[in-house]
């Protein structure tokens, strides 16, 4: 019997969130736009999600004057998204 | 980049190969613009110091390069200030980072206390005599050979760790076999340029 894929992680868009952010200490929204070429409004909605969940911390503060939305994936997340990985190479077997 | 929930299996995981992927190279590319400034630093530094060397004949003007590291981490900021999207840290990047780090502040010092110690009573201090009886030119040459080479291997570059060892034990060698002149700075002038061209190896490299 296949392993239920989480609903959360299996979107495109959300999907490649948590894959930079495994990769990295944290990143900020305007990296995350460009490296997933998502629009502002959709990523913004998705980072939510993650958050929502527990996947991910957003701390909001400021470079200089401008305004910085830092994203990092939380233990939860990164375990969330092993086992999502782990239950795709089921499928695949 | 859309929302898709009827994603198979395959797609899922090539998105995730990708980006990962993408990510890595992307972080570490960047990184090559250190590798840039601080290579051309080291030239335009060890130039100088050798052209007011040779004109005034003082070696005092090694004194200058105290302000390579000032110019260099100020210069830094400012390009991660004024870059467009602020770079993450990744392990390479991090470990990159850290071995030039360390090899600066070990540079750093050594060069300090030899400074110091020429000031002070030679015969009072044994250590110091060791210190400064080996070149301190040929240390800070291995030492960036080393950390060179270790950055080689951190980013699987097997140029950069050639280079690494050519211009850490060739620097020693050349230096012991040509002598204790001014000249010496021109090994300063040739790692100076062997950061440069890592610097746009490792920008090119993943292009």
């Amino acid at each position: 019997m296949f392993p239920k894929l989480d609903p959360l992680l299996h979107s495109e868009l959300r999907l490649a969130v948590m894959s930079i952010l495994a990769g990295v200490e944290s990143a900020d929204f305007t990296y995350l736009k460009a490296q997933t070429g998502a629009t502002a409004g959709n990523l913004s909605v998705q980072i939510d999600k993650l958050s929502a969940a527990g996947y991910i911390t957003v701390e909001k503060g400021f470079k200089g004057k401008m305004p910085c939305t830092t994203c990092r994936i939380t233990p939860e997340g990164l375990e969330a998204f092993g086992n999502y990985v782990k239950a795709l190479q089921e499928y695949l077997r | 980049m859309e929302l898709n929930n009827e994603m198979t299996a395959q797609e899922s995981l090539r998105i995730i190969t990708e980006t990962m992927n993408n990510n890595r190279l992307d972080i570490t590319r960047r990184s090559g613009k250190h590798f840039l400034l601080w290579g051309a630093l080291l030239t335009f530094f060890s130039l100088l110091v050798y052209a007011l060397w040779k004109t005034t004949d003082n070696a005092v003007w090694n004194n200058l390069w105290f302000a390579m590291p000032v110019i260099g981490f100020g210069l830094a900021r400012l390009l991660e200030n004024k870059a467009k999207e602020p770079r993450p840290q990744n392990t390479i990047s991090r470990i990159v980072g850290g071995i030039w780090g360390t090899f600066g502040i070990f540079a750093c010092l050594i060069s300090l206390f030899t400074v110091l110690y020429t000031l002070l009573d030679k015969s009072a201090n044994p250590i110091g005599q060791i210190v400064v009886g080996a070149s301190l030119t040929a240390q800070i040459v291995l030492l960036f050979g080393m950390a060179e080479a270790a950055s080689g291997i951190a980013l699987k570059n097997w140029a950069i760790r050639i280079a690494g060892f050519v211009t850490g034990i060739g620097g020693v060698i050349l230096y012991y076999v040509t002598g204790v002149g001014k000249e010496q700075m021109f090994l300063f002038t040739l790692a100076g340029i062997v950061l440069f061209v890592t610097g746009l190896i490792v920008k090119n490299q993943h292009k």
